[in-house]
């Protein structure tokens, strides 16, 4: 049995950011993470749009923490290395109710000081980002909207927590938890962690993990949710962060140039599935929308589709919760249920503040030690030349392309290896590689054999995403 | 370091221009490739069917291949593989990237034979999960043909152009079951001599009118949902491999943006789409030939 102060369960955003925000105190941490990598569940598959904060009621914890969050973006993204994009956002209306609806949203923005925004005339909306329909009628202006890429964010964290000292253990999913004399006793299908306290942060499955040992007030009830992903080079491509708001109030929509030049558009709304399949009505949705609030893109530059899971979070009657829900069923244990949007823009204050907590329970003071700073994997894009053709004298292996669509380095694959990914999807996320137009269909063998290589498997053994993926020999049969 | 004539692309056009530049009279070509190996994606055709025009006879890809790079050797053309081609801007220079470092290249002349990019899935709006087990036809020709790799068992292919119709029959002589080749015109896109030769002997089904309308399976692909196209009805095909013949898109990635200059030339596949490797060397070399004139010394 392995002994911690605190444990805690499931590696996404708010799992990563947890323990990077507990490595501040001079505590022995565990994560525990049920699959392969980290942020592979909800903090893979989202919106990406860090938030300016004027979308809640002011004074709840969520308008004031999205706030706090987007003010210190940059410097969250400069400390972890990771590429942040500042690009503005404008919210659309094409009609008075929408109109109305932006207004008090920006009375709320005004009363929370979420800097610059502005309230556009749809004329004014159009010179700003002229790729929009021309039935804008208002357009409100958010210029320290932004986005981020989830996964690369998520992965710098717990990077940042490893070296800090917390341990990460990928492919133990927990299936009980007891109450212990010193605190609480976990079993994972492949082991049993002793601590004195635990924070749960399993995403879709936190009402269930804390229902392990407690009962939960808070139910999730999942959605789905389809995305589509255009191909940088595609024409008429809007540089701000589009939001439509649509005037019969039902689900808006958003159009989010992504750190990595291409576009991101959607979500789709499905009722109750837990199912990251993508849906043919979804799809249709999102292409309706796109097609009208942004006439002139070129919806044949697809590269690829997706499908999400929106965690909801309700009462045992049914009723939605709109704030966030940390729960502390007992001394020692908590629970973050339910936590959707904006829960990558508050990822590290989330994180803060369940840490703040847990410390103050365990008494923990402050590791005087404890470096904010993580290191990126060194990208040849971007580079100049100058500096690029340095990287490759120090490292021939920067000179040789392996993903040819978006110019990735062997160099930078073998890094990603050695930093811990195991599987196709973990290169991808780790480096970029295969996320380009031709979706990896002229790199993926290059990735399979230098991981087969580098972790000393043989290459049937390599999987896409975790056991039962295995790319070659058609998967693991049965026989 | 500077250069005449930069061909981009040693595959069947890019070859044939540097041949007939050559033979035109320029003595200054560098001839780049991002492979390995010269002859693009010759050398992962093994099938025959190559050459009929131009030699008489019908040579698998590797032949092919080996015929025109053995008149390379003949000639003071310049090979450098293993090297990727970066950039290409308007002031005439190109970027280099190989293991031994970056280079800057001035040329008089480009020709570009990049070739071609598979269209992927990705680009049809598919429902359903994301797993592996798909391929697309040409990465699945280079995993089994160059990496010897074995890719599944129950294999669908989606798409009946050359492409998809070659890699079934592909997949049935190593010995795996061809579930059907899906395609959604109403008749196959391939030439009548590739279902003579690739499907008809193995009786594999050709499904026109159809099409995959989601994919199912966590981690590995199981099946996929076929629509019927003019009765909307659908069912469950299983499966363990999906192949993807959706078509190839030319690849001007590297002149996107730089106009039709008077020093650019595009030969191959990167030019437009050619059926018969005979087909993209006879543009190639009309393109070779008056570029390699006009630098001639
Ligand atoms: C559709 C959508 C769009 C969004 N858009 C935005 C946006 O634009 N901006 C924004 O700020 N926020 C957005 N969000 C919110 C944000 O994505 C989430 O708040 C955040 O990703 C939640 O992370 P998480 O760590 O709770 O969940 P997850 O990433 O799902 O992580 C939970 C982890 O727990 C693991 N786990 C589960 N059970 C167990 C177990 N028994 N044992 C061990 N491990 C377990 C899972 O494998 C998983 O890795 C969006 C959310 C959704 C759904
Ligand atoms: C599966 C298949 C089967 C076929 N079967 C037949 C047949 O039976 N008979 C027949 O006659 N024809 C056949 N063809 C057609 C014929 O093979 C092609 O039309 C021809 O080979 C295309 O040659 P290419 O030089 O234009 O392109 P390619 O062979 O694709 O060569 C392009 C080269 O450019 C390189 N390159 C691209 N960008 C860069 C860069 N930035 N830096 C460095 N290098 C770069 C690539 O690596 C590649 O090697 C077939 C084609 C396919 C795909």
């Amino acid at each position: 049995m392995r002994g911690f102060d605190l444990v805690v369960i499931g590696g996404g955003l708010l799992g990563c950011f947890a323990a990077r925000n507990l490595c501040r105190r001079q505590l022995h941490i565990a994560l525990i993470e049920a699959r392969e990598d980290v942020c592979t569940g909800v903090s893979r598959a989202n919106t990406a749009i860090v938030y300016p904060g004027y979308d809640h009621k002011p004074g709840t914890l969520k308008a004031e923490m999205t706030v706090r969050a987007n003010a210190r973006f940059a410097e969250l993204c400069a400390e972890l290395d990771v590429p942040f994009s500042r690009c503005g956002s404008l919210m659309l209306s094409c009609g008075e109710k929408a109109d109305a609806v932006l207004r008090e949203k920006y009375k709320n923005g005004l009363s929370m000081a979420v800097p610059g925004l502005r309230l556009l005339s749809g004329e004014e909306a159009r010179e700003l980002e002229p790729s929009l329909t021309a039935g804008v009628t208002s357009a409100l202006y958010a210029p320290t909207a932004g986005t981020v890429n989830p996964w690369e964010l998520g992965i710098a964290a717990v990077e940042n927590a490893a070296a800090n000292g917390a341990e990460l253990f990928l492919n133990n999913r927990v299936l009980g938890i007891r109450k212990t004399a010193e605190g609480y006793r976990i079993e994972t299908d492949r082991e049993v962690f002793a601590c004195r306290a635990v924070l749960n942060c399993a995403g879709l499955y936190a009402d269930r993990v804390q229902e392990l040992l407690f009962p939960s007030e808070v139910h999730i009830v999942p959605d789905g949710a389809d995305y589509l992903i255009l191909d940088r080079a595609a024409a008429n491509k809007p540089t701000h962060i589009i939001q439509y708001e649509p005037e019969d109030g039902g689900k808006g929509f958003n159009a989010v140039p992504t750190v990595e030049g291409s576009l991101l558009l959607g979500p789709s709304e499905r009722a109750n599935e837990l199912d990251f399949a993508v849906s043919e009505r979804g799809i249709d949705f999102v292409r309706e929308r796109a097609a009208f609030v942004l006439p002139g893109l070129d919806l044949g530059e697809l590269i690829r589709s997706f499908a999400a899971v929106r965690p909801n979070p309700r009462r045992e009657d049914g009723s939605s919760i709109g704030s966030f829900v940390i729960e502390n069923p007992a001394p020692g244990f908590w629970s973050m249920i339910g936590i959707k949007t904006p829960g990558l823009t508050c990822a590290d204050e989330l994180g803060r503040f369940a840490a703040e907590k847990a410390a103050a329970f365990l008494n923990a003071g402050p590791n005087e030690r404890f470096d904010p700073r993580r290191r990126g994997i060194k990208k040849a894009r971007g580079m100049s030349w100058e500096q690029r053709a340095a990287a490759v004298r120090s490292d021939p292996d920067y000179g040789e392309v392996v993903c040819c669509c978006e110019d990735i380095t062997k160099a930078e694959v073998l890094e990603a290896i050695r930093r811990g990914a195991t599987t196709l999807d973990a290169v991808k996320r780790r480096t970029g590689a295969c996320m380009g137009r031709c979706q990896g269909s002229r790199c993926q063998q290059k990735l399979l054999a230098l991981l087969a290589r580098e972790l000393g498997v043989p290459e049937d053994a390599v999987t896409k995403d975790g056991a039962g993926s295995e790319v070659l020999g058609g998967g693991r049969h049965e026989d | 370091m500077k250069t005449e004539l930069l061909i981009v692309g040693a595959g069947a056009a890019g070859i044939a221009a540097a041949l007939s530049a050559w033979e035109a009279g320029c003595r200054d070509i560098l001839l780049v490739d991002r492979r390995e190996k010269p002859g693009g994606i010759l050398p992962q055709c093994l099938h025959e069917g190559f050459g009929l025009a131009t030699y008489g006879m019908e040579l698998s890809g590797p032949e092919y291949t080996d015929r025109i790079t053995e008149r390379l050797a003949h000639t003071g053309v310049r090979l450098a593989l293993g090297t990727e081609v970066l950039k290409v801007r308007g002031d005439r220079t190109a970027v280099l990237s190989d293991r031994g470092g970056l280079t800057e290249l001035h040329f008089e002349r480009l020709i570009l034979a990049a070739g071609c990019r598979e269209r992927s899935i990705g680009s049809l709006p598919v429902a359903g999960t994301r797993p592996a087990g798909i391929f697309t036809a040409g990465q699945a020709q280079e995993m089994m043909n160059l990496r010897g790799q074995d890719l599944g068992r129950e294999v669908l292919i989606l798409g009946s152009g050359d492409l998809g119709l070659i890699m079934a029959r592909q997949f049935v002589l190593a010995g795996k079951h061809v579930i059907a080749v899906i395609e959604k015109e109403s008749r196959c896109g391939g030439m009548a001599r590739n279902v003579r030769r690739c499907i008809e002997p193995y009786r594999i089904p050709i499904r026109c009118r159809t099409t995959v309308s989601a994919i199912h399976g966590e981690g590995r692909i199981c099946g996929v949902t076929l629509r019927h196209l003019d009765s909307g009805a659908e069912e469950l095909l299983p499966c363990d491999t999906l192949v993807t013949a959706l078509g190839l898109i030319p690849d001007r990635e590297l002149v996107r943006g730089l106009g039709d200059p008077d020093w650019l030339f595009l030969a191959g596949n990167c030019h437009r789409v050619h059926d018969l490797a005979d087909s993209a060397v006879a543009e190639a070399e009309t393109v070779g030939t008056r570029v390699g004139g006009e630098l001639a010394v």
